[in-house]
């Protein structure tokens, strides 16, 4: 009974060293293992998508290799309605080696827009929730994970049209002149199509312009735009229908009544 | 009177060998811990109360140790082995809380996923407990067939 008994031992003891040196060795290899996160860039897709991008550099310096590595990120909105999520995945990251992986979100602003038009309108803040996970020497799962809020600013804050001045055109239209202000605290510059239609009190079209706008962000914006009304429809008060179109968002009609 | 002399100065000399490789067994142990431990210091910078909880693991292994090697020869120091791997085993369960390992830095949350060494060091700890068992079985069944002989 003494052979079995002291080849259990040995089992043991070989079994333990083996588990322990590997174990200090994983977790001691974590320490060379570098993450670089480049500059965040947007671009904006063919069907009108913003995208952003972060470039992350993985470096494993490590004894072992490092598997399933995953980036993710929610962005939510106050009430913890999911505006959008995005994954990045890396299978394995080889010992010496470096990779540099782009992790992609996009997000639809018609989308947002069609679920809460404030985003346009109104400052607020985003909740983002960032993991970052992976398997350490392939078999020790490890996940670091970070809640955040950043601030949201409306591209067309305050948006207002002022006062609206009329001048004669000819015997049959008015010219009108409508004053558009508003200030750009997007993250993004604002380059778009403003257009307006103008509204008798019987909701009958009497006229209707547009006009370019471009307002870099944190930038305020001041434009008029003409509009050619026929005399016979105009009355004291009525409503403008605005509509925006631009690279990032279509957005209308929003309605401000005058007179 | 010769006779007693003699066997109590084997005692003596007996236990002072036991006891000096309990010191042997101790000081050999602390040492892989003193090495092991230069690597895995990192770590207490970031898990607190990471180096108390190794420390008191090694003191009452080291203890354990000490106490099984002077009690070698008898019943009790297959008793201390068992006991010795139990304290790992819960030890590992209780401080590892079940394989998750959780905490938070700042705003950041750390989530490590020790089951599977868990489960490991549990299955090589209860062949450590087979073990002792095995042995004091052993010393039974040899002791038996000394005293019938």
């Amino acid at each position: 009974m003494r052979v079995p008994i002291r080849m259990i031992g040995i089992a043991t003891t070989f079994f333990w060293i083996f588990l322990i040196a590997f174990f200090v060795s994983a977790v001691y290899s974590v320490k060379d293992v570098h993450f670089d996160f480049g500059e965040p860039q947007m671009d904006v897709t063919s069907d009108n998508k913003v995208v952003f991008s972060l470039p992350v550099s993985i470096a494993n310096s490590g004894f072992y290799n490092i598997g399933s590595f995953n980036i993710s990120t929610e962005i939510s909105d106050k009430e913890g309605f999911t505006i959008t999520r995005g994954s990045t995945f890396v299978p394995v990251i080889k010992k010496n080696d470096v990779v540099t992986i782009t992790h992609n979100m996009t997000i639809d602003l018609n989308d947002l827009l069609q679920q809460d038009k404030n985003y346009l309108f109104n400052d607020t803040e985003l909740k983002i929730y960032e993991a970052v996970s992976m398997k350490i020497a392939d078999v020790i799962p490890v996940q670091a994970s970070t809640n955040f809020s950043v601030p949201w600013g409306a591209s067309l804050y305050n948006f207002t049209l002022g006062k609206v001045e009329y001048a004669a055109h000819n015997l049959t239209h008015l010219k009108v002149v409508v004053l558009i202000t508003f200030e750009n605290r997007a993250f993004f510059d604002l380059v778009g199509n403003v257009q307006i239609q103008m509204y008798n009190s019987t909701d009958i079209l009497v006229g209707e312009g547009q006009t370019n706008v471009e307002a870099h962000h944190n930038s305020p914006y001041h434009g008029y735009l003409e509009l050619y009304v026929s005399i016979a429809g105009m009355t004291e008060s009525g409503h403008f229908e605005v509509y925006f179109l631009t690279p990032f968002f279509n957005y209308g009609p929003l309605v401000i009544p005058y007179g | 009177m010769a006779d007693t002399n003699n066997d109590f100065k084997t005692k003596v000399r007996n236990f002072t060998f036991k006891a000096l490789k309990a010191t042997v067994k101790g000081i050999l142990f602390y040492g892989i811990y003193f090495v092991l431990w230069m690597f895995l210091a990192s770590i207490s910078e970031i898990v607190p109360g990471f180096q108390q909880m190794v420390e008191t693991f090694v003191m009452v292994y080291i203890l354990l140790i000490i106490i099984g090697e002077l009690t070698s020869g008898t019943i009790f120091q297959y008793f201390f082995n068992v006991a010795k791997a139990l304290f790992v085993i819960g030890y590992l369960i209780f401080s590892l809380k079940g394989g998750i390992f959780g905490l938070t830095f700042q705003n950041v949350s750390l989530m490590v996923d020790l089951r599977l060494f868990l489960a490991i060091a549990m299955l090589l700890s209860l062949l450590g407990l087979a073990k002792s068992v095995l042995q004091a079985i052993n010393y039974m069944n040899e002791k038996a067939e000394y005293t019938r002989i």
